[in-house]
């Protein structure tokens, strides 16, 4: 089994003139192709008034997985970095990074992607923003 | 056997690793079309429209073609028409691309009518977005009217939309005829075993090894193209075995959807057998993984994937042990394996065995009559016979599906 942390983004377009994201990050041991368990979830918020770049994406998630007590690699989508080469996204994190490749690691991003997704209506809807 | 030279640029910021990849893999595609690869030209720089290479590199090609008295060049980047047109006016000899030698191997190796329908409709789809510049080009001289640019450009395009549509009509109907005929394999008791991997990773050696029958082996690349299905026992389990077509790298996607319904014999599988060379770098063997893993997700339904990892004979443990740890995370159930020396195959069968479908342990008693008879006659066929005492009943210790036991219910004394 392989420790890792699925990191997704949720909320990466303008509205309002603001940036209202949510970013999910869940450390989970997997095989090769299941989820074999699941150690915590962390959520964050953030709000910028401008379009996120690469390091806002990198501080976003680094401040999201400093909330996590467990091990891991950070595995995130290719696109989520705007498909950077690995080796570079590599360097730009202060732990162990790599983007998904196994089922087990689409499969957790998935569940990150419905977390995120699933608090951002949550908080747009507490706000009343549409 | 053609002589033919392999043109590869590269992009200046690209991984030299994945580029001597692609280019040991355009080498392996042009002998599986049966040429001879005599020459090959490499240039690290941006795309030409003109082109794709530089045209000093161009003339360099020309010179080879000359000295080296090649009859064609394939290219491993996709060619416009026109880079096409201007290339083979400078070299004096037939170019192609990648895709098109794809094409002509599939073509070459198509049997079944399936097959064959698929490979029109990759060969449409090429030429589709080709059709107005390849008439412009070759009635060049022949326009009709004055200044004219219409007609037959226009023509030939309607022409292959209509026969692509007439395919894909066609190739639907064909595919709906292999699911019900999976489901009905299904309700035959068989279980479904698929083998899926890269090409001449060595699935036909397995399959070959697995069934002891004869199929067509041989060191190239595409040597499947039509699925074959042979069955198989294990454990008296019944399964059925398929060998299917192998993945390469970079299949543009509609060469994949042309071929979605062979690959959907993989899909639908309730086990996916997922042959890997060992014998390759240990990042390509990743890279290979990770490709497989993106062709499954989201298309498998619910099945089990077990990693063959084949030709270990070619390797020492350590080094076998090394690989393995480096993609255990991208390996489902990994068995080591040689499908050329039965090597790991009987422990490949276990591992199958344990990962079929669950089926269910029931004792029954039936009435002695001749409708008991039947039954028996029925569950013998249907699933696994313990054991069996004649008495005043028929006492069974069966093992089948859960529609079976289900049947039999009434008769049911323990589970």
């Amino acid at each position: 089994m392989f420790p890792i942390i699925a990191v997704d983004i949720s909320g990466r377009h303008r509205i309002n003139k603001e940036y209202y994201m949510v970013c999910a990050a869940v450390a989970v041991d997997v095989s090769a192709s299941h989820i074999e368990s699941i150690s915590q979830i962390a959520i964050k918020p953030f709000l910028t008034t401008s379009a996120p770049d690469i390091t806002d994406v990198v501080s976003i998630i680094e401040t999201t997985v400093a909330g996590i007590n467990y091990p891991g690699t950070i595995v995130v989508e290719h696109g989520d970095l705007y498909n950077q080469p690995e080796w570079l996204s590599k360097r730009m994190f202060s732990r162990e990074f790599k983007y998904q490749e196994s089922l087990s690691e689409r499969l957790a991003i998935e569940f990150a992607h419905h977390v995120s997704l699933s608090s951002r209506n949550l908080l747009m809807k507490e706000l009343s923003i549409d | 056997m053609k002589k033919t030279i392999v043109v590869q640029r590269n992009d200046p910021n690209a991984d030299d690793a994945s580029n001597e990849r692609k280019l040991a893999e355009l080498k392996e595609l042009a002998h599986a079309a049966d040429y001879v690869v005599v020459g090959v030209l490499v240039q690290s720089r941006y795309p030409d429209r003109k082109y794709q290479i530089g045209r000093g590199k161009v003339d360099e090609l020309a010179e080879l073609v000359e000295a080296l008295d090649a009859e064609k060049v394939i290219f491993n980047n996709q060619l416009s028409t026109t880079q096409i047109y201007n290339i083979s006016e400078t070299c004096k000899c037939e170019v192609m691309d990648r895709f098109q030698l794809i094409l002509e191997i599939f073509a070459a190796r198509a049997t079944t009518r399936r097959a064959k329908l698929q490979v029109e409709l990759a060969k449409l789809h090429y030429e589709l977005p080709k059709a107005r510049s390849i008439v412009s080009l070759l009635k060049k001289e022949e326009r009709p009217g004055f200044m004219g640019l219409g007609g037959y450009e226009d023509s030939y395009e309607q022409d292959i939309k209509k026969r692509i549509v007439r395919i894909r009509a066609e190739l639907l109907h064909s595919c709906k005829g292999s699911e019900s005929l999976r489901s009905f394999r299904h309700e035959r008791g068989f279980s479904l075993v698929a083998l899926a991997g890269y090409t001449n990773a060595g699935k036909s050696t397995l399959f070959q090894s697995l069934v002891k029958e004869g199929t067509i082996v041989e060191d190239m690349l595409f040597t499947t193209l039509s699925p074959t299905t042979r069955s198989l026992t294990i454990n008296k389990r019944r399964m059925l075995l398929t060998d299917t077509v192998g993945f390469i790298e970079d299949l543009p996607y509609w060469m994949v959807d042309a071929f979605r319904s062979t690959l959907d014999e993989i899909f639908l599988a309730d086990i996916i057998l997922l042959v890997v060379d060992m014998s390759d770098p240990v990042d390509v063997i990743r890279q290979k993984l990770a490709v497989s893993h993106d062709i499954f997700w989201k298309r498998t339904e619910g099945a089990v994937i077990v990693t063959a990892l084949n030709k270990t004979d070619l390797l020492p443990e350590e080094d076998l042990q090394e690989k393995l740890d480096v993609i255990s995370y991208l390996a489902p159930h990994p068995v080591m394996i040689s499908a050329i020396s039965d090597k790991g195959t009987d422990e490949l069968k276990q591992l199958l065995y344990e990962n079929l479908p669950k089926w269910e342990h029931s004792r029954i008693s039936i009435p002695m009559s001749e409708e008991g008879m039947s039954t028996v006659s029925w569950l013998y066929d249907e699933g696994i016979v313990h054991t069996i005492e004649y008495g005043d009943s028929i006492l069974m210790e069966i093992e089948a599906r859960d529609e079976i036991i289900q049947k039999v219910k009434p008769f049911v004394i323990s589970s």
